[in-house]
């Protein structure tokens, strides 16, 4: 497998950014470097072909959480840092690393981006709807096609837990209206 | 207490209010065609809704929250919320009423011409109007905090 300069720099940019998100003490920093996480992945997902998930994670993850975070720390109150970084509990960082390890040693498992010969480009479900999304649905992106027709039941599913979401937000905070 | 009435928070700013106001029409607009394109191209409800209810955020950024708060009329966000799952929900039972299976829009073709492409719209304009309400809802909630009082509770 090899990388380009802009997958490396990217990877190496959204790991930066991960480690920056975890270990920096100052929350306010924590979050930024968490919505540059976000934009970082959100161009990884372009390179991988999934525009439609890029362009949710730069609009959720980059976008509304940042903002819901700063808004939640504006609401909070900020002790005092003394020190740059979070200190790492050695037991913490030690299983931590076997669990990186364990996920990484699943990488070169992967099939490598774009193989005809992989489960999921090959597999029976994906080549139906590639075959039958245009005519069947009219629609012409088949990622909508699956989540708003073949899978419109998941769908619905999802847009009622963003629904009980706003509920449970009201509840929590005691409140009868949005806003 | 308000975020608006902490000192430094809020900075009125005659450049950041006339960048947004040029600005806005143009992100709204941007993320009606991210909802209604979704079926031709990348995008969709969830992300059209998020980048309708980034409008707001950027409104209250450039002109404080609370006075977006009251701007912002909360019955809009409240009917949008609920009537984007009624939309969603009656799309898919009125194919269970014509005879078929839930979500089977093919049965909506009798009275309309590709129907199949339209509710998939549809669903997607309700999907989106769920996701901008409760990311505006979120907004106002959180910036509000827990035991905002408003003024019809202190009246009580």
């Amino acid at each position: 497998m090899s990388l380009t300069l802009l997958e490396g720099s990217l990877l190496v940019f959204v790991l930066g950014c991960a480690l920056g998100a975890a270990l920096l003490k100052d929350t306010l920093a924590s979050v930024m470097a968490f919505a540059a996480y976000s934009l970082g992945i959100s161009i990884i997902w372009l390179i991988l072909q999934a525009p439609d998930v890029g362009l949710t994670e730069a609009a959720v993850g980059a976008g509304i959480m940042t903002i819901l975070f700063l808004i939640a720390l504006a609401n909070t109150v900020t002790p005092e840092v003394d020190s740059l970084l979070e200190s790492v509990n050695l037991r913490t960082a030690l299983l931590v690393g076997v669990f990186v390890v364990v996920m990484g040693a699943t990488v070169p498992a992967l099939p490598t981006i774009g193989d005809p010969n992989s489960a999921v480009a090959g597999g029976e479900v994906t080549q139906y709807y590639i075959d039958n999304a245009y005519k069947q649905t009219d629609v012409k992106n088949a990622v909508t096609a699956v989540l708003a027709a073949y899978r419109g039941f998941d769908t619905l599913g999802e847009a009622v837990v963003v629904f009980a979401a706003g509920v449970a937000a009201l509840s929590v905070l005691r409140r009868e209206v949005f806003a | 207490m308000s975020v608006d009435d902490r000192p430094g928070l809020y900075v009125e700013s005659t450049i950041i209010m006339t960048t947004v106001r040029l600005v806005a029409p143009f992100v709204l607009t941007f993320a009606l065609f991210i909802m209604f394109h979704g079926a031709d191209s990348p995008g969709g409800g969830f992300q059209g809704g998020v980048i309708a209810g980034s409008v707001i955020m950027m409104l209250a950024f450039a002109y404080g929250i609370e006075s977006t708060r009251q701007w912002v009329d909360v019955r809009i966000v409240s009917v949008l919320a609920s009537g984007g799952v009624l939309v969603f929900a009656a799309i898919g039972l009125g194919t269970i009423a014509l005879g078929g299976q839930f979500l089977e829009y093919s049965l909506y073709e009798p009275f309309l011409s590709h129907a199949s492409k339209y509710a998939i719209e549809l669903v997607e304009l309700g999907i989106g109007a769920i996701v901008a309400s409760v990311a505006t809802g979120l907004f106002f909630l959180l910036s509000a905090g827990f035991g905002h009082v408003t003024e019809e509770e202190e009246t009580q």
